[in-house]
């Protein structure tokens, strides 16, 4: 870094002016309370320390603020690198990591979220039809998640229809969709390739993994009662429509695309991620000094 | 050859004024203060003051534990002594000094010249140093004044129906009820003064979303407090209530409740655990980047995920009460609550770890404790997910386990950083470089001497060994995990001795620092070590997240990849 001198100037700051008044204010008020287990005496002198202390305070800031002016004297001066610059070209300017360039709108996350939580509840409507005969069963098994005692209930009264068991069903379903929904839209343009694979069936079987171990430590009842074969079913089910809704949508440009060389951004040369390693690093060795 | 643009800045030409020469000038100069770098250093200095009493204590009760059957302190002083420890580690020794580092820095940071209420920042900081003088004049006024009672013996956390007046005669509760109460007031006022100096007060294109990620934790912070102290204050205004005029909040022989005591304490007691860790968090956000000689990854999931522990933190409390039995709905409740604010933490570990992937890393002193609290912050937290499942919380709370964890986190995490951010500001605090020699010494010493008190402690909680225990028969089992950690805590106080006698060597002979001896990227570093007290001569103006980067790299400035 290189200093050209240009000019000086000399100029006033005005600084809050220095007191006392707060910290015997702070005194006061500590012997107050300090009154209450050594001697009214000591809770009397905190009081008249107290009235002082506020009275001066209060004297410091009005009508006007103290103040006191310190003069200070400054100097401009321009300020150069002396760090040499390469040339390079246009690809390779951007040494610095850029990633992503392009990412899912939050929008995109929701509508996910929402096609997947409908696509979810067809697998548990046919586990409850087929094993108890009944469409609510699976949607008070999921209330029994926010309904301790239910764990435990019987399966004929899971098989009714509960008012407030619908509710919490729908509280639940609906938010753990839509934040597994925002999870995807902010993950999968991480994971580009075998989106089918990545979104309908490796997040999946985490979550359920995930899931299955978690259940077991936090209620093992609930966790007995749920039929894990179904249950993958419709994470699968959920990952396949929620990721190919995901993947429907356009992408947008994050801020860093605004730091790609002109020539990327008005599309006349190709995204650097199409740029092969070879050629990556032929242009770094060309860049690096000798 | 590129062309470079030329950036115009400006030098500070001031004369320096001529240092005060009388003592009396000298304590007038710091008693009327209103200079935010004072009180920080005040702040800190008090702090670090009752760091060595506080550590006294805990050496007093390791030597007590080192071996069965012992005798070397009575019963009832081996309770004051926890009590004292307890209290003054988290009131007097954690929330001041992150104060006081947070008063020095905030302004320089965002380019102001002081807080936004230089009054009441005095104010604060002297009520909360009187609350810790209060407490510890509990030893003499306690017994001295009225025959009965000492210092505090009911625990940090107090519970009731332990304080109430037939069971804590005297007036060593009231002491420590008073001592808080004052502290209370103190840290409301700062963190009032934090809030307002960040949102108002913020230099020219220091927008949020390019200010320094230990500002953004300090507001966190601050927020925080509000929540939290309020509870904890209106709590022990209902005990002195209760012990003064007869009211029966906690009293439950007379309609009182001693979980409401629980509830008040514990709805402070752990968001507290991350208004002291949050600060730690801030130091690491600006010295692992500094020190890797990389901008810190992910900025802005940094300052959401602080956002989302500041949240979450505030619904955690009652995995403290596990043991009281509060039916399976709450339990479960706090169990996830819990172990959800482990996915806000997990990124900003790593995100620390992206920090430093692929730098150029410097292992300076300060570096070196960084390093240190991410891998131990790490632990505390794996032992804190499971002590967040009930049914393992019911087998191990109240036992040494706890202790070791909740260790883990103020001195593995939180104290690490602290050292840290001495070995990072100190050069700016007062000039001058601090022995980096000795400081690698300190840092061995104490990493060994931690883990060797902290690891094994985790033993004899699994064996059972309960906290606050006076001592314990030898055959138990227990006597050699004992012995290996009073040994650890002696070859902590050892480093510790060794950073005190650094700090002060330093002082006098330490290498002059310069402005900015790290090449670092934030405001503090724009202007003379130490700081005038107008802080800059003239406001700066900002461009981006590392101003100092565009101003000594021209040719490639931050806001063109922000």
């Amino acid at each position: 870094m290189q200093n050209d001198h240009r000019s000086d100037e000399a100029h006033v700051i005005q600084l809050p002016a220095p007191t006392a008044w707060p910290m015997i204010l702070a005194l006061g008020v500590s012997l107050i309370l300090a009154g209450m287990v050594t001697h009214l005496v000591v809770g009397l002198l905190g009081l008249v320390l107290t009235v002082a202390g506020g009275l001066g305070w209060f004297f410091q800031v009005l009508p006007h603020e103290a103040h006191e002016s310190v003069a200070v004297r400054t100097e401009e001066v321009q300020i150069v690198s002396r760090r040499t610059l390469s040339e390079r070209e246009a690809l390779a300017v951007t040494h610095r990591k850029i990633l992503p360039v392009e990412t899912f709108h939050i929008t995109t996350g929701i509508k996910g979220g929402i096609a997947g939580g409908i696509a979810m509840t067809i697998p548990a409507a046919l586990f409850s039809i087929l094993r108890y005969h009944s469409i609510w069963y699976a949607m008070n098994l999921l209330a029994a998640g926010g309904f301790i005692s239910w764990a435990g209930a019987s399966d004929a009264f899971l098989s009714e229809f509960h008012l407030q068991g619908f509710l919490a069903a729908l509280a639940i379903h609906g938010l753990t969709s839509l934040l597994v929904g925002l999870l995807y839209g902010a993950m999968l343009p991480m994971f580009p390739r075998y989106p089918i694979l990545t979104a309908g069936f490796i997040s999946p079987l985490l979550f359920t993994g995930i899931l299955h171990s978690a259940l077991n430590i936090l209620s093992p009842i609930l966790n007995q009662r749920i039929d894990w074969f179904w249950f993958v079913l419709s994470q699968i089910a959920f990952g396949l429509v929620c990721g190919f809704v995901v993947n429907l949508q356009v992408k947008v440009r994050t801020p860093q695309f605004q730091a790609l060389p002109f020539a990327i951004r008005a599309g006349i040369h190709s995204d650097l991620t199409e740029r092969t390693y070879d050629e990556a690093r032929h242009s770094d060795e060309r860049d690096s000094p000798k | 050859m590129a062309t470079q643009t030329p950036v115009t800045a400006i030098l500070d030409k001031t004369p320096a004024s001529p240092p005060r020469r009388l003592l009396f000038q000298v304590l007038h100069d710091w008693l009327t203060t209103l200079d935010h770098k004072k009180i920080g250093l005040m702040y800190i200095v008090y702090a670090l003051i009752f760091l060595v009493i506080g550590g006294l204590e805990a050496v007093l009760m390791r030597i007590q534990l080192a071996i069965p059957n012992n005798h070397f302190v009575s019963p009832e002083t081996f309770n004051r002594l926890f009590t004292m420890h307890g209290t003054t580690m988290v009131f007097f020794v954690g929330m001041p000094i992150l104060f006081g580092f947070g008063n020095y820095l905030i302004p320089l940071m965002i380019g102001a010249r002081d807080m936004a209420f230089p009054r009441l920042n005095a104010f604060s900081f002297w009520i909360s140093a009187f609350g810790g003088t209060l407490l510890y004049f509990s030893y003499v006024g306690g017994s001295g004044l009225y025959g009965a009672g000492s210092a505090p013996d009911v625990g940090w956390f107090a519970y009731a129906p332990l304080t109430a007046h037939v069971f804590s005669p005297g007036h060593s509760t009231d002491y420590w009820t008073l001592a808080v109460l004052l502290s209370g007031v103190g840290t409301v006022g700062t963190a009032v003064n934090i809030v307002a100096t960040t949102l108002c007060m913020r230099c020219p294109g220091m927008k949020l979303s390019r200010m320094p990620l230990l500002v953004w934790l300090y507001l966190i912070t601050s927020f925080m407090v509000f929540v939290t102290i309020s509870p904890l204050t209106a709590a022990q205004i209902m005990l002195m209530l209760d012990r003064y005029v007869g009211s029966h909040f906690f009293d439950t022989q007379a309609g009182g409740s001693a979980v409401l005591w629980m509830h008040f304490f514990w709805i402070f007691g752990h968001p507290e655990v991350y208004i002291l860790v949050l600060p730690a968090f801030a130091f690491a956000n600006e010295i692992i980047p500094v020190f890797s000689r990389k901008a810190i990854f992910g900025y802005p999931a940094m300052a959401a995920a602080s956002v989302c522990i500041g949240f979450i933190s505030l619904s955690v409390w009652a995995h403290h009460m596990f043991t009281v039995g509060m039916g399976p709905g709450a339990n479960t409740f706090f169990t996830l609550s819990t172990m959800i604010i482990s996915v806000p933490t997990g990124i900003k570990i790593f995100n620390w770890l992206a920090t430093l992937w692929g730098g150029k890393i410097q292992f300076t002193t300060a570096m070196l404790f960084a390093i240190g609290f991410l891998f131990q912050f790490l632990i505390a937290g794996l032992t804190g997910i499971m002590l967040s499942v009930s049914p393992f919380n019911w087998q191990l709370s109240a036992s040494y386990f706890v202790i070791a964890h909740f260790h883990y986190v103020l001195v593995g995490a939180i104290l690490f950083m602290i050292f840290s951010a001495f070995y990072y500001w100190y050069p700016k605090i007062t000039g001058r470089m601090l022995n980096e020699r000795l400081g690698k010494w300190h840092f061995w010493l104490f990493l060994i001497g931690f883990h060797l008190t902290f690891d094994f402690m985790h033993i004899p909680g699994l064996l059972g060994m309960p906290r606050r225990v006076y001592t314990y028969e030898a055959d138990r089992g227990w006597m050699m995990w004992n012995m290996i950690v009073s040994s650890g805590a002696i070859v902590q106080t050892a480093g510790t001795l060794l950073f005190v006698f650094n700090m002060v060597r330093s002082y006098f002979k330490g290498a002059i620092a310069g402005a900015d001896p790290w090449d670092a990227w934030t405001l503090e570093w724009s202007t003379t070590s130490p700081p005038p007290e107008y802080n800059f001569a003239v406001t700066p103006s900002v461009a981006s997240r590392r101003p100092l980067w565009d101003l000594k790299h021209p040719e490639d400035p931050d806001g063109n990849y922000e």
